[in-house]
């Protein structure tokens, strides 16, 4: 990998981090787990590595935006992800302050 | 599938104890859910081959892992600018300390220079301890502000409030006239000034530093300095340990481009004491003969004629010193002047 070539990968990621909780937190709107989520993501174009997602819903469930709960489907215990409550109130805030920025990046363009 | 059951094994290794089976139990089903996608996509079970693949491309466990704990620092970014600053400071000022007690503890026991090098060589060892000591306070500092914001507000809120009028000044307000100062310079200058400093406080037992070869004629010659010169010894140490000390506190206050005035107009005002001592001396005898009674017939005029060249020397000295310490005066004066007026308008 070049240096300009690294150089893009790293403000790439920078500027994935942060659209990718938003993303998570809309889809979560509907309740997930953690595979059926990737894939919901993915089929929307929106890529994330295994290694990303699930530790990314460990986080926001502890920080109180996500609820889990252990259910069995297909004879296998998976642990399903919803928003939270307070995670809707932020869920929203987070959307206008992305849709500004997005507005505001289209009228610079 | 037993290189998954490998797999899920090596990244236990690695997750956070407390939460080991639930995240393994987690991550499992959602393998095994992913797995069975893509037996079901390809209708038949991953060769080897295929399963390699498909792990490789989740990652190594150990990253994998990594990914399940939370950011650590030992220092955070919030801090760390603190931290480096106070660090340089740190190592700075203990250098310093460090450098002036070696001094005097050279000076005080026999001078030698392997007592010199003996405490070059611990400057390394000085430097890793203040280090390590700085890091671990501010190890502690981050851990509490991480751990217990609510009970360390303080602490979390580092370095607190700041005033930008008790900013230094920007060069342009410096001294008019003078080129502006860089504080790598001013550095340089406290390290010179300290080894000056050493080789001031060598001189005593070692005055080969001073005159070379030449010091072994001196000790073989009929002649001798006057006692007065230790007296002005002691005032050229004491006026350099002032330079040292006056750079060290403007670095300190980060007011090296200012205040080069005063320190001149001092430090001339410092240098007429031992001048006044030596010009003082009555019959102008800086050079006395060591037996007298039996040299003076032989070697009394050219002592005269030694003496007599000093006291010009000293005298010239003097009234450079003198203007010297004029010209500050009026330079402090004139910018004191300047300021009001500026300050009035």
């Amino acid at each position: 990998m070049t240096l300009s070539e690294n150089l893009f990968e790293n403000l790439r990621l920078e500027l994935r981090r942060g659209c990718l909780t938003l993303a998570v937190l809309a889809q979560l709107r509907q309740e997930h787990y953690g595979y059926t989520l990737r894939k919901a993501l993915a089929e929307r174009g929106l890529e994330i590595d295994e290694s990303t997602l699930y530790p990314l819903l460990r986080r926001l469930e502890a920080q109180g935006l996500l609820t889990s709960e252990w259910r069995e489907e297909d004879k296998r215990n998976k642990r399903f992800y919803r928003l939270s409550g307070d995670g809707q109130g932020i869920f929203v805030q987070l959307l206008k302050e992305w849709q500004a920025i997005n507005a505001s990046i289209n009228n610079i363009l | 599938m037993d290189l998954l059951d490998r797999y899920l094994q090596a990244v236990k290794k690695h997750l956070p104890w407390q939460r080991q089976d639930d995240i393994l139990s987690e991550l499992r089903a959602n393998l095994e859910a992913q797995l069975e996608d893509k037996e079901a996509g390809l209708g038949r079970p991953l060769t080897t081959g295929e399963a390699e693949d498909w792990l490789r491309q989740i990652g190594p466990p150990i990253q994998i892992a990594a990914r399940y704990q939370p950011q650590q620092y030992l220092i955070g970014p919030v801090l760390f600018p603190t931290y480096w600053f106070v660090l340089r400071m740190a190592a700075f000022w203990v250098m310093i300390a460090y450098s002036i007690g070696v001094a005097v503890q050279v000076a005080v026991r026999t001078p030698s220079w392997a007592a010199v090098i003996e405490g070059v060589l611990r400057v390394p060892e000085v430097l890793l301890t203040t280090a390590a000591s700085v890091t671990l306070i501010f190890a502690v500092i981050e851990f509490l502000a991480t751990r217990y914001p609510g009970r360390w507000p303080a602490l979390a809120a580092f370095p607190g409030e700041w005033s930008p009028s008790a900013l230094p000044p920007t060069e342009k307000d410096s001294v008019r006239g003078e080129t502006p100062r860089s504080r790598a310079r001013d550095i340089a200058a406290v390290i010179m000034i300290f080894l000056c400093l050493v080789w001031f406080l060598l001189l005593p037992h070692h005055p080969y530093v001073l005159l070379g070869p030449g010091a072994a004629y001196l000790s073989a010659s009929p002649f001798q300095g006057a006692p007065v010169w230790v007296q002005v010894y002691w005032w050229i140490v004491a006026s350099t340990l002032f330079q040292l000390i006056w750079r060290c506190i403007a670095l300190y206050f980060g007011k090296w481009q200012q205040q080069r005035n005063a320190e001149r107009t001092a430090v001339a005002a410092i240098g007429l004491i031992p001048l006044g001592l030596l010009l003082s001396i009555g019959d102008h005898a800086y050079i006395t003969l060591k037996h007298p009674a039996l040299d003076q017939l032989r070697y009394g005029v050219a002592l005269n004629s030694i003496n007599k060249s000093i006291y010009m020397c000293l005298l010239l000295f003097c009234a450079i010193n003198v203007l010297q310490l004029l010209w500050g005066i009026g330079r402090m004066g004139l910018n004191v002047y300047r300021k009001r007026a500026a300050a009035m308008r």
